[in-house]
């Protein structure tokens, strides 16, 4: 039972993945408050401007969401490969099988790991579906940040309807990155429990512990 | 200049003075500069008055009720100066088939000319069976005087949407003229009723510069409707701060603060509410204590209601049941939890179960 030391995830995969942590606690703190403001302060004129800082701060995010987003999109592209689109995707036998043994593994069906390098499929496949939620997140909020903005106004227009209409997706959409980030802690420490291989410390040194023999 | 003049000041109830003021309120509207308004006024007093047939559908005439009311014009100086107004069936004198004739006389003798303006939705459902006009329905009228009108102003969110008849399910299968006419401009007047000011401005522009005024991309002139209402309310000042009324009748209520908290769309509706306000006592909804509804957005009546609250409900998909996005969206949460403490308890028990052999790989 001998380990080595394999190197997996790139720098800029690691910063992408912080940023992302980052600004979607950040995001949905600030978003919760926009939706439904906690504070109410009576006293006139007091310098305070609590539903002004938290928008700058949402926009803050979301912009650095937005980076974290495109740095994704380059890396599926130009990554390691580990980092490529194709790595996930059920489009190879290899990867279908991925697929099919990591559900059985995660319902306790068999206990059969496949211990892969980069992500497992059905991770992988979950990933694209947040990314493309991303998207629609991304371009919800861009729609209702310039609404009087030609190019947003005919992009949001055309996907969401009217404003109303894309500010409840929005809304929506952040539901599911809350369950996604509650489904995913999850089953990282799980994994890392089940099946030690430094999966955790992996986002922050990139390196994973591999048996010698696979 | 000097004789229609005079012909003007020949009718009582019309001043020379008021005619400018209307025609300078249009420009305001409309954002042109005051070397303009000689222009509109040469176009509004001229001889040859446009045409104007105005009809009524699926509606509740609370668009020409708003018009009723205007005092910049008032419908007096509208349809005895600016425009012809050869059918409107709340305010014509001619009823039953003297009615239908001149809609029809008007509508020969100026084919291609007149301004039509229609009020309210055409429902198509039932081979549109659900209004009729004189034994023939809405779609039919539409379909015959659409084709010859110039220009069609959709008035109201009705006739520019479908409005509250479209509401799901739709039963009659409202649409709005958008829908239904192709081939002739159109430009779309929504609210519920939308400001008499933002109709004369748009006449106005016709008439002055031969075209409609530049539309969105939901077909309303930009002039009314390209600025948010959150962006110019008098109480935006209240929503930076944080200072928002709870309830209705509270003492944020009292003090004016705003009214997001208790349902206000204006951050969602574009519309010149907060600037050109109604009925000459430069009052709108959010000034005398009640959140705008997003009445000139389309599909409102789904997507704006409850409109006490910030958002529509949630459908949950084959249950029938909608509930608030952000306890649906907790309950979901929480059956996640559930199912991780299921699973994680299932994996417990089964090593539990199967020992610690496996460790030994």
């Amino acid at each position: 039972m001998s380990y080595e030391i394999k190197n997996v995830w790139s720098v800029l995969l690691r910063l992408f993945h912080w940023s992302l942590v980052l600004s979607i606690v950040t995001l949905v703190v600030t978003g919760l408050y926009i939706n439904t403001p906690w504070t109410n302060t009576t006293l006139e004129g007091s310098v305070s401007f609590p539903m002004a800082t938290m928008r700058y701060i949402h926009f803050l995010a979301g912009y650095l969401f937005a980076a974290a987003v495109m740095v994704r999109l380059f890396l599926y592209i130009f990554g390691n490969r580990q980092e490529r689109i194709f790595d996930i995707l059920p489009v190879t036998p290899r990867n279908f099988k991925s697929l099919t043994t990591t559900l059985g593994y995660y319902s306790y069906l068999s206990d059969k790991h496949d211990e892969r390098l980069g992500h497992n499929v059905l991770a992988g496949i979950v990933y694209i579906v947040t990314f493309v939620a991303a998207l629609f997140q991304l371009s919800s909020g861009f729609y209702m940040l310039y609404p009087e903005a030609a190019f947003w106004q005919g992009l949001g227009g055309s996907i969401f309807g009217t404003q109303q209409e894309g500010r409840f997706l929005h809304h929506l959409l952040m539901w599911y990155f809350i369950l996604f980030a509650f489904v995913h802690v999850y089953l990282v420490v799980w994994n890392d429990l089940k099946s030690p291989e430094g999966l955790v410390s992996s986002m922050f040194n990139g390196k994973k512990f591999k048996h010698k023999n696979v | 200049m000097q004789e229609q003049a005079s012909k003007i000041d020949m009718n009582p109830d019309i001043s020379r003075r008021g005619f400018i003021k209307s025609c300078t309120v249009a420009a305001a509207a409309l954002g042109l500069s005051e070397a303009m308004i000689p222009k509109l006024v040469e176009a509004a007093e001229s001889a040859q008055r446009p045409t104007v047939i105005w009809l009524h559908f699926q509606e509740c005439t609370g668009c020409t009720e708003s018009l009723l009311r205007g005092s910049h014009p008032d419908i007096g100086r509208l349809i005895l100066d600016i425009i012809s107004l050869d059918y409107h069936e709340t305010v014509m004198v001619p009823s039953g088939h003297q009615a239908e004739k001149s809609l029809h006389d008007s509508m020969e003798k100026n084919a291609g000319k007149f301004i039509l303006v229609v009020e309210g939705a055409i429902p198509t459902a039932d081979n549109g069976n659900f209004c009729k006009i004189s034994g023939r329905t809405a779609m039919d009228i539409l379909a015959e005087v659409a084709p010859k009108a110039a220009a069609i102003i959709a008035i109201g969110t009705c006739s520019s949407y479908g409005g509250i008849q479209a509401a799901d399910p739709n039963p009659t299968g409202a649409k709005g003229v958008r829908d239904l006419v192709s081939g002739v401009p159109i430009v779309n007047i929504p609210g519920c009723p939308p400001n008499p000011i933002t109709f004369l401005g748009t006449v106005l522009h016709f008439l002055t510069f031969k075209r409609l005024p530049n539309c969105d991309n939901l077909g309303r002139p930009l002039f009314a409707y390209g600025r948010r209402i959150h962006d110019h309310c008098e109480r935006r000042a209240h929503f930076d701060e944080g200072r928002f009324a709870e309830e209705f009748g509270d003492f944020g209520h009292k003090n004016g603060y705003c009214l997001y908290k208790v349902g206000c769309k204006g951050p969602e509706t574009f519309s010149n509410c907060p600037a050109a306000r109604f009925n000459d006592v430069d009052v709108w909804p959010v000034s005398v204590g009640h959140g705008c509804i997003g009445c000139t957005e389309p599909n409102f009546w789904d997507s704006m209601t409850p409109f006490y609250e910030r958002l529509p409900n949630v459908a949950i998909p084959g249950t029938g049941i909608i509930a608030d996005a952000d306890s649906a969206g907790m309950k979901i949460l929480g059956v996640a939890a559930a199912g991780a403490a299921i699973h994680a308890v299932v994996g417990i028990a089964k090593s539990k179960i199967k020992g610690k052999e496996k460790r030994e790989r």
